[in-house]
């Protein structure tokens, strides 16, 4: 049994789950980072990945292009993000509040806005030609690397790009001016004020790729990992990115470690599932666990200066 | 004029009124000349940070013009001022701890490669040093600025100033941050600068200090223009009698002190602040029930820390506290409460009140345990209101009733209701923070009277003050604190006067041991 | 009440919020429905009368489905008025009801108090969880809002691997529990319809949630903390204590949600995910401005609407999942502290005039009389 469940492990397809169930997760906790770096909590991620999602299928519907369709997911990302931004900068609303009411709106809202645009109820599977789903690429070269290519070769462009977007968001935080006003911004908005760095515009900014990122994870997910949409799509993805972020530490490089980890755990329970004296639930359960574990050792690396005061009370 | 291009800064007939009709400045004339390093000098709350805010483009003027450089300008914001050449390096610092030092050096105005995009952070590295070795300031462009030691930081605010082509640099007390030696080193930085024709503004109350590097100053007293002088031409006293004194001598009618027990006992108290500062060094004092004891000294030489320790909001190195032989360091405020300690706060608004809370919730939230007003689990809402109501009308808070928001009342109504629950728990010992800062005439009397009223009562009093009017008047016997240490003590507050707190407030004078040693009335 | 101008205008702008939410509506129900008067008719008048007369079984549905949104209400009343984005109701909730469940089907005890012991179980276990995200946030300054996320997945897998590994009932196609005894159900409050006694418990609780917040020491403390720390520190309050103390409530209060949800509606426990009455109880809330008394008037107006989507997609063809969009909105503009702050500024400047002229005029008065 046990040995079963190492083979399981070691064996080329399971890496390639990996990779595959990693891919959106890592897309959003790209999007929680850019926004957290800019001092904003994003919590409506989840809906965000439901309304793109959603619009991925209905834009390559439209257009019979799986292109466009990507692009769509990312306008309507971009579009929800700054109706967020709108309500919690300008308007006050409490950021985490607006979050909920764009998850609210994805949750139900998209059920809605699917009847409305096509009369279909539920879900899109009717509509899916292959035409609209994001293309697998087989790598050449690579792909006939016997388990490497497996592993590796093979996923929806999107995932390529997702792995891509870790760099690329890492260059666009610590290489480009506006990645030095984001995490200023977040960090000391009085700072960044004193200088002459809108705060207000900056944080717009971050949201939009906050929003831009998620709408990416959302079409992954209807355009590719389960071939139409359906109102269990996103499944939590969204909230599971925060805590990637939290447990990333707020860097691209941390957040797709632990994507990754997300991305192990789910698989090897998707793979247990039916395998006897194991429990999948338990298994599924682990990197949730592990990310309240991560805070808590985070959280006491940084309490100990703060100790450092205490003891001087004897 | 010629005569205009001597000065780089004129301010003329500057008056500024806060919304809340307070004159922080009263037609003040400030002018600065090219390549000087003058001084701004005042006790907190003279109006001297206001001017600057006004001249750094943070605040606008009510009244009066400002001129740079012979031209009159409208600074209504800082890019603005910082546009006309105009730098200012904070108390508390602008900088972004995690960016490193270039990158908190070229933030707004980032260099950036052929093609628009990417930061040029080998071009910002390079400004920094070029900035850096230029003007003599040592930082290190690749560091965190999170790692960097307090002088560094400052350095590194002089230089974002310089950077951004500031020639007039105001700098906002940057010694109070600093240790001795640091402050050495900032003096030659700030030498050198002059040298390459820079204009200093230096805002201290330091006197040495001023007297080791000014060519003039200009001493600022209520909000008014106490003149202008050349540094080498005025003796420290006369500066200190310039700075510290009162427009008017208010006197409170009070009976003799009929001091018996002790009830505070502070000994040996020490802390070093995160900056490794010596905040307190070996404070030993008693106060006896019956007395007023109060604390002056300008600010920032330890008297907040000094309450924060009395009260657990921070922690000492070292040192013993008590009442009434009791420990109170590092217990919880509910116990010190208990043992009948009694705080007004010196910051009202973070500490005071609950500001969205009604002014019974406020008037009850040292008490709302208590037996009194509760039946079982429940409130006894009777009790509460009547008490509530009696404390509104004995301590005269303007309001519509116990209900009404206390965030929404006037400076000296909250400070009112702040003051009738500190007083109203039968305390034996009242530290009294500041207790009227920034409130009208009539709530300022009140507080005072009641203050020496409880007194004669009985109870033992600290009253920490930066107002001298107040500290004067209300005391009985009065420590002067400087650089964490107590100054002076005088056994009876008749004997003072204005130049005599001076002295010992900016430092020019001390005590001996054994006269400061008056003050521990204990074995 | 005292500012009534400003209470006055606070009322307004609820309103306004709400009038906005349902102009979406409206606007929604133009494009996509066949029959938009009839739609309408369904979402605002069916739910509570039908043809011409009043449909009582539809408003104790409406009763029904308030009960456990005003327990996850008041929950998120009581934890969100310490301050703390606490959202581990969900996980709470479902937590309770399975615990709940579990007894309701194994434990056999007497009729009366087995039910009693059911919920108060549920309630218990819904408290202790909270105290995890509580302690980590109060000792260790850690994001109680990440961490009580995570919690509810956790709970949601532990109880999935439970249901499916120990207590499923192998008979039957779908994954469900063996059903609960009859001991343990709670009985109906009106025979026939989905309303049950537990309907009466959330208006108790209701009481004892607005006693609780409003006139016992704790519940003041609870508030004050959640409005100024440093100053409830300073009052001597035991400011850690208090904060777990209010989660540990909100947890109590979900949990019981969950159970009496469970053993008043359902026959067996079948929630395969989260039950999601914690997010709607956030919504709740916000609609009620934390204030625990006005949380049924809250939870009915959103089962009302509830009932009215639901009744749209029957009669009409409008999905109801409508009500998320109506919901988002009423939430978005509930919230925003600047939304009309224009207006609200007037006011507040106005009042103050006001003011002052009455003190100068008091003064005067008192100038006269000396």
């Amino acid at each position: 049994m046990f040995e079963q469940l190492i083979n399981m492990v070691f064996s080329a397809s399971f890496g390639y789950s990996i990779i595959r169930i990693t891919s959106p997760i890592l897309f959003a906790a790209l999007a929680a980072v850019v926004a957290e770096k800019g001092g904003v909590v994003n919590i409506g991620l989840e809906g965000i990945m439901m309304i793109s999602a959603l619009f991925g299928v209905l834009f390559s519907y439209w257009t019979n292009s799986w292109l466009l369709g990507v692009l769509g997911a990312v306008v309507i990302g971009i579009l929800v993000a700054m109706i967020m931004a709108v309500f919690a900068l300008k308007l006050k609303t409490d950021i985490i509040l607006s979050g909920i009411a764009v998850n609210l709106l994805g949750g139900g809202g998209t059920v809605f806005l699917l009847y409305l645009f096509t009369g279909l109820k539920g879900n899109t599977a009717s509509l899916t030609t292959p035409n609209m789903l994001t293309p697998k690429i087989h790598i050449p070269l690579l792909k006939d690397i016997p388990v490497i290519g497996q592993i590796f070769s093979g996923h929806s462009v999107l995932t390529y790009v997702a792995f891509l977007l870790v760099f690329l968001v890492w260059i666009l935080l610590y290489k480009t001016a506006m990645g030095l006003r984001i995490r200023a911004v977040g960090e000391n908005s009085h700072a960044a004020d004193s200088v002459g760095v809108s705060v207000l515009r900056t944080q717009y900014i971050a949201l939009a790729i906050s929003g831009a990122l998620a709408g990416l994870g959302g079409a992954y997910m209807s355009m590719y990992y389960s071939q139409s949409w359906n109102i269990g799509i996103v499944a939590g993805r969204g909230f599971i990115a925060l805590a990637a972020q939290a447990m990333g530490q707020g860097e691209p490089v941390g957040a797709m470690l632990a994507s990754l980890l997300f991305g192990f755990a789910s698989a090897l329970g998707s793979k247990m599932e039916g395998m006897q004296g194991f429990s999948s639930y338990l298994v599924a359960s682990i990197p949730y666990a592990v990310t309240i574990i991560g805070l808590v050792i985070y959280a006491l690396s940084t309490l100990k200066r703060v100790k450092r005061f205490r003891d001087k009370a004897k | 004029m010629s005569d205009n291009n001597d000065f780089v800064v004129q301010m003329k007939g500057i008056t500024k009124v806060y919304p809340n009709g307070i004159a922080a400045n009263q037609g003040v004339d400030f002018s600065v000349r090219r390549g000087e390093i003058h001084a701004l000098m005042g006790e907190n709350g003279a109006g001297k940070s206001t001017l600057m805010k006004m001249l750094f483009g943070l605040e606008q003027p009510t009244e009066g013009e400002i001129i740079i450089n012979g031209e009159k300008v409208s600074l209504s914001s800082p890019t603005v001022a910082i546009s006309k050449g105009i730098g200012m390096v904070h108390q508390h610092f602008m900088l972004v701890p995690s960016l490193t030092v270039a990158e908190n050096m070229v933030l707004g105005m980032e260099p950036k490669q052929g093609n628009k995009l990417f930061i040029n952070y080998k071009k910002a590295v390079e400004i920094t040093e070029e900035f850096s070795k230029k003007y003599n300031l040592f930082v290190d462009p690749h560091a965190k600025v999170r790692d960097i030691p307090v002088g560094m930081k400052q350095k590194v605010e002089i230089l974002k100033a310089l950077v951004r082509g500031a020639k007039i640099l105001i700098l906002d007390e940057p010694t109070a941050v600093l240790t001795t030696q640091e402050t050495e080193e900032l003096f030659k930085e700030l030498m050198h600068l002059k040298e390459q024709g820079y204009t200093l503004i230096f805002i201290s109350h330091k006197l040495n200090e001023i007297k080791q590097i000014t060519d003039r100053l200009t001493i600022m007293r209520s909000g008014k223009s106490m003149g202008v002088h050349e540094t080498a031409e005025i003796t420290k006293e006369e500066i200190s009698r310039l700075m510290v004194g009162r427009d008017v001598v208010l006197t409170v009618e009070k009976e003799q002190a009929q001091p018996t027990d002790i009830v505070l006992s502070v000994r040996d108290l020490e802390y070093t602040n995160d900056w490794n500062k010596k905040m307190l060094d070996k404070l030993s004092f008693d106060v006896r029930k019956g007395e007023i004891l109060g604390i002056a000294g300008v600010e920032g030489n330890g008297q907040r820390e000094l309450v924060d320790m009395l009260f657990n909001l921070n922690v000492p190195d070292d040192g013993a506290a008590t009442v009434n032989g009791k420990n109170i360091l590092g217990r919880p405020q509910r116990e010190i409460r208990d043992m009948g300690v009694s705080l007004i706060p010196e910051d009202r608004m973070t500490f005071g009140i609950a500001g969205t809370g009604t002014i019974e919730e406020n008037l009850m939230s040292d008490r709302a345990a208590d037996k009194k007003y509760n039946n079982g689990p429940l409130f006894n809402l009777k009790a509460m209101h009547e008490d509530s109501d009696k404390l509104i009308k004995d301590y005269k808070v303007l309001c519509k009733s116990r209900r009404q928001q206390v965030g929404m009342l006037s400076g000296g109504n909250i400070q009112k209701v702040v003051v009738a629950r500190e007083f109203s728990s039968e305390p034996i010992l009242i530290i009294a923070d500041q207790p009227t800062r920034g409130i009208d005439v009539g709530a300022t009397e009140f507080i005072r009277k009641k203050l020496v009223e409880l007194s004669r009562e009985g109870a033992a009093v600290l009253l920490v003050s930066a107002d001298l009017n107040e500290v004067m008047e209300l005391s009985d016997s009065l420590i002067i604190m400087y650089n964490g240490k107590i100054a002076a003590y005088f056994e009876d507050t008749a004997v003072l006067n204005d130049t005599i707190m001076g002295e010992y407030m900016l430092g020019l004078k001390q005590q001996s041991a054994e006269e400061i040693g008056g003050v521990i009335h204990g074995k | 009440m005292e500012n009534k101008r400003q209470n006055m205008f606070e009322f307004f702008r609820g309103f306004v919020a709400i009038a906005i939410a349902i102009l979406v509506a409206f606007i929604l129900i133009l494009i996509c429905a066949d029959d938009p008067g009839k739609a309408l008719e369904c979402l605002l008048v069916k739910p509570i009368i039908s043809n011409g007369a009043l449909n009582a079984k539809s408003i104790f549905t409406i009763f029904a489905r308030m009960t456990p949104i005003i327990f996850t209400g008041l929950a998120v009343c009581v934890m969100f008025s310490a301050n703390q984005f606490n959202l581990g109701g969900e996980g709470a909730v479902m937590l309770g009801g399975f615990i709940a469940a579990v007894i309701g089907i194994y434990l056999p005890l007497g009729a009366g108090v087995h039910v009693f012991v059911a919920i108060l179980a549920g309630a218990i276990i819904g408290g202790l969880v909270m105290i995890v995200p509580a302690v980590i946030k109060v000792k260790l300054k850690a994001s109680e809002m990440v961490c009580s996320l995570m919690m509810n997945y956790v709970i949601m897998f532990i109880i999935l691997h439970f249901l499916n590994n120990v207590f499923a009932d192998r008979s039957k196609g779908a994954t469900q529990t063996y059903p609960f005894l009859d001991t343990a159900t709670i009985p109906k409050m009106i025979p026939n319809t989905e309303l049950s006694w537990g309907f009466a418990i959330a208006i108790i609780a209701t009481i004892i949630a607005a006693y609780f917040m409003h006139r016992t020491r704790w519940g003041y403390s609870i508030r004050m903390i959640g409005i100024n720390e440093s100053f409830s520190k300073y009052s001597g309050m035991k400011v850690g204590g208090i904060i777990v103390l209010s989660q540990v409530i909100g947890g109590m209060l979900s949990g019981m949600g969950g159970a009496i949800e469970m053993l008043g509606r359902y026959k067996t426990f079948l929630w395969l995910d989260l039950p999601g009455y914690g997010w709607t109880g956030i919504t709740v809330a916000i609609l009620a401005k934390n204030n625990p008394i006005m949380i049924p008037f809250a939870a009915f107006f959103i089962s009302y609407l509830n009932r009215g989507c639901e009744l749209m997609s029957i009669y009409a063809g409008v999905p109801a999942e409508m009500i998320d969009i109506i919901q988002a909105v009423i939430f978005l503009f509930f919230a925003a502290e600047h939304f009309l702050s224009g207006t609200r500024q007037k006011i507040v400047v106005k009042d103050a005039k006001e003011e002052l002229q009455k003190k100068q005029l008091e003064t005067a008065k008192e100038g006269g009389n000396a």
